[in-house]
């Protein structure tokens, strides 16, 4: 048993006033003559035995009657296992509201969101000013609030675009309420419990806290959506993922692919395969399309954007000096070969120094220490600001211009230093320094110089005999050498951004959904149970049992029901025992 | 009405005299006023005389009857006149009401015994006569109509010990010495009464009537037992119990000390708690004696000291 208001319980000392003024009153009676007093005290005689069991029952009666009364403004809260309306003990509730687009689905009619809405309603209604609070919703803030503030956040809430890691938001929830000093500690999961949304790792719940999960539709709905959708040598690569093993309805299904608006292509494809869809031929420039399959019940996955460059191959010419040798020649006649590239060009130029004719030269480090000093005279005669400077450490490439690379061991090298006053110098997602080894730039883009610090040689990285060599040095001419940076695919409200630099466009955004938010394979309960540690409930359940764990009824009622059955009792005692 | 009477010798006892009956000329009967009230306009004598003319003039009859008497002529009736005296042969005979009316002789001796106790000297509230003077004014009473019948009639007051001794008597001054009597008996410490009634039997050597006036807070047993030799002695014996009305009910603050003012003995008790088992001992004293008295051929009867005095007098009669 828990009190509301323990600090009443302070008068508890009141239960001693009816000993006391017992005792104060008789301490100094007033003394008057009378002198019948043999009939007085035959009549004390005879009732002695009655007034002693007299006062000593109106000594209980009182005493009682205060201490129940004083129980009662203490509102006590007895365990009871049923929750109902009755209040409950403080508590510190997190409610997880899972708002991703996978809550989206319609589901006879209404959005699955309007369901799990109305669960976290209920959880926040229950909710009396001693509790503690707070709302997550898809983006993983944990706001605080009154409870009309988060009802109002909760009502407000639409489907976001955002995946849930369920696991993560767990973690983060039981720590939040695990914190507060307050006897009773709830985490309710308000989810489609998608098993994609089950995070790596475990929740790992803190002592005393419990975490209720609301269980999801027993059967998996149909689902298909467009996973990835990229533009590669001339073809779209439409990935198709959904809820697997979903009957007929997860067969192949039509992929159309739009530019502009318009159809350009049209395939079938099922679930968990990749589809290519030839594109027709375009003039140079960035173009902008989306791929589509038929509408579900899940309309957010149903389509993705895609963007991509149309330009024409690079003309590349590889001096005989070239620090990639055989390696670089190589990999060039097989671009040469698939189109990638021309021979003989003056776009690009590849060599131990700036080329003069060449619109971007890719400078790799000399051979020989001793011609260092040319080469950088060579670079500071184009206006470079950038140089090479002594030999640096081994250790592997890192960088997000080039994904294909990152990890590569890299033996020797030249460390590549700016000249005094260069304020640009960083690593990772700086324009300039495209790749790092051991956080000193590698690779560096200097106006129309790229610089390596290694030649491409086996014998100075293990670049040349790793797979991602020819698309390295496909994307070092066609790419990077006209300063163009990564497509990249950003989860959020579909759309795409285009980067520029100056009047140039050299790289994109593409905002998507999640793919893992179209399989919408419930987690089963024995993992959501291993994993977030949660008890999973359906609707019926999960109402009970909320804040069931400190679920009270207040025995205030019945305690002063109890008083006044004592004060009748008393007032009887009193009055009709004379 | 005449002014004359005992003890109005003085100047300022005829002037309050004259005072009393001049704010008592609206009331006919004040034998039936509240016996404070009566008190606070004179003396013993004062009042002990209005009640009895009071008294007297509202039963038209001689309330002592049967003590020896004959008849001594007619008169005509008049209303008030109770019909056991009517002549019926006249009536019969004649058609006109005549009642006898009958000659009184002296020869019953009364003896009244006051109880001066300290029990007696209480009263429950200032407003009250304590008992004491109440039975101090009744027996002034009681003896003015006895000796207007010329019966002689003595006092004698006591406490532990026997006070005051007035012989019976029926001659002149008599009164003026029984009421000399009640008012130069002080009150008395303790009530070892049932001593002085044994020796008041040595005293009552003649038959007649004894009237004992006290609240009877002494042992009944031995008291009842000096009655008992008094009416074996052929005495008529009457007893008059007095009380306050503060002792017939219980009441005051919620816890007191009730404190004996004859034997200091105390005891601790809550009023309101005890009331009604209080109420209930004093009416089974009441009945106790009752029913012993009437068990021994004596005239019991209980007298609060707010009755008016007529209303005891008629107890009497």
């Amino acid at each position: 048993m828990t009190f509301l208001h323990p600090l009443a319980l302070v008068g508890l000392a009141a239960a001693a006033i009816p000993a006391l003024l017992h005792l104060l009153e008789r301490r100094v009676p007033p003394e008057v003559e009378f002198p019948p007093l043999r009939y007085l005290s035959e009549a004390e005689r005879q009732n002695a035995r009655r007034l002693k069991l007299r006062h000593l029952l109106l000594l209980i009666l009182r005493t009682a009657l205060i201490v129940l009364i004083v129980l009662a403004a203490a509102r006590p809260l007895f365990p009871t296992p049923a929750s109902g309306g009755s209040p409950h003990e403080p508590t510190a509730l997190a409610v997880i509201l899972d708002n991703s687009p996978s809550s989206g689905l319609v589901v006879d009619g209404r959005p699955a969101l309007e369901r799990l809405k109305a669960m976290a309603r209920g959880s926040l209604a229950r909710a009396s000013a001693s509790d503690r609070l707070w709302l997550v919703l898809a983006d993983g803030v944990a706001r605080a609030g009154t409870p009309e503030a988060l009802l109002a956040t909760v009502d407000s809430a639409a489907v976001s675009a955002r995946r849930l890691d369920l696991t993560a938001a767990v973690r983060a929830a039981t720590q939040l309420v695990g914190a507060e000093p307050l006897p009773a500690r709830e985490v309710h999961v308000v989810s489609d419990l998608q098993r994609t949304a089950l995070g790596p790792g475990r929740a790992g719940l803190p002592r005393g806290v419990r975490v209720l999960a609301l269980a999801p539709p027993s059967q998996a709905p149909a689902n298909r959506g467009v996973g990835a959708a990229r533009v590669t040598d001339g073809a779209a690569a439409v990935s198709i993922v959904g809820t697997p093993g979903t009957g007929a309805a997860g067969g192949a299904a039509p992929v159309t692919l739009r530019i502009r608006g318009r159809e350009v292509g049209r395939a079938l494809a099922v679930p968990g395969s990749t589809v290519s869809i030839t594109l027709p031929p375009l003039g140079p420039g960035w173009w902008v399309g989306d791929a589509v399959l038929d509408a579900d019940e899940l309309r957010a996955d149903d389509t993705r954007l895609l963007v991509w460059r149309v330009a024409a191959p690079a003309r590349v010419a590889a001096l005989s000096t070239a620090g990639g040798g055989r390696f670089v020649a190589a990999a060039l006649a097989v671009l040469e070969e698939g189109h990638r590239v021309q021979g003989g060009g003056t776009d690009v130029a590849i060599g131990d120094r700036p080329e003069a004719g060449a619109l971007v030269s890719v400078v790799l480090p000399p051979a020989e220490p001793a011609l260092i000093g040319q080469a950088n005279r060579a670079l500071a005669a184009r206006g470079g600001r950038w140089r090479f400077a002594s030999a640096g450490t081994p250790g592997p490439i890192a960088g997000s211009a080039l994904p294909a690379i990152a990890g590569l061991q890299v033996t020797r090298r030249y460390r590549i230093e700016a000249g005094t006053g260069d304020a640009r110098r960083g690593t990772g997602d700086d324009a300039t320094v495209l790749a790092t080894v051991n956080g000193q730039p590698w690779l560096v883009r200097d106006g129309n110089v790229l610089l390596l610090g290694s030649r491409l040689d086996t014998a100075w990285t293990a670049l040349p005999a790793a797979p991602a060599f020819v698309p390295f040095v496909d994307a070092l001419v066609n790419r990077l050498a006209r300063g163009e940076a990564l497509i990249s695919e950003v989860e959020g409200v579909p759309r795409v951004e285009f980067r520029t630099s100056g009047a140039d466009t050299i790289g994109a955004i593409v905002y998507g959904l999640d793919p893992q938010e179209s399989d919408l394979t419930p987690a089963p309960p024995a993992l959501v149970h291993d994993v977030l540690g949660a008890e999973v409930l359906d609707g019926a359940a999960f109402a009970a049992a909320r804040f069931a764990g400190a679920g009270r009824r207040d025995g205030s009622g019945l305690l002063l029901m109890l008083a006044l059955v004592f004060a009748l009792m008393e007032l009887g005692v009193a009055t009709g025992t004379r | 009405m005449r002014i004359t009477g005992p003890g109005l010798s003085s100047t300022r006892d005829i002037r309050l005299f004259i005072s009393f009956r001049e704010a008592m000329a609206d009331v006919q009967r004040i034998d039936l006023l509240d016996p404070a009230e009566v008190a606070r306009f004179g003396g013993i004598e004062i009042v002990a005389q209005e009640v009895v003319e009071g008294f007297l003039s509202g039963i038209h009859r001689s309330p002592f009857r049967g003590f020896s008497v004959e008849f001594t002529e007619h008169r005509a009736y008049q209303p008030g006149d109770e019909l056991r005296y009517l002549d019926w042969k006249i009536l019969a005979r004649a058609d006109r009401l005549f009642v006898k009316q009958f000659e009184q002789e002296t020869n019953l001796r009364a003896m009244i015994l006051v109880d001066a106790s300290r029990s007696m000297a209480w009263r429950g509230a200032p407003t009250r006569l304590t008992k004491r003077a109440y039975a101090d004014r009744l027996a002034a009473a009681l003896a003015l109509i006895l000796l207007r019948q010329r019966d002689a009639t003595g006092l004698i007051t006591f406490d532990e010990i026997v006070r005051e001794v007035v012989p019976a008597r029926v001659k002149a001054g008599q009164w003026a010495r029984l009421v000399r009597g009640l008012v130069d008996t002080p009150d008395g410490r303790g009530t070892a009464a049932q001593a002085a009634l044994v020796r008041l039997t040595s005293l009552l050597a003649r038959r007649g009537l004894v009237v004992l006036v006290s609240d009877l807070l002494f042992d009944r047993e031995l008291a009842l037992r000096a009655l008992h030799y008094l009416r074996h002695r052929g005495h008529q014996v009457i007893v008059l119990h007095l009380m306050d009305p503060a002792e017939a009910e219980l009441a005051g603050p919620p816890e007191v000390r009730y404190r004996d003012p004859e034997s200091a003995a105390s005891v601790v008790v809550r009023p309101r708690e005890l009331a009604r088992a209080y109420q209930a001992t004093v009416r089974r004293e009441i009945d106790a004696w009752r029913t012993a008295c009437r068990r021994h051929g004596i005239a019991y009867h209980h007298i609060l000291t707010d009755m008016p005095f007529g209303l005891a007098l008629r107890l009497l009669a």
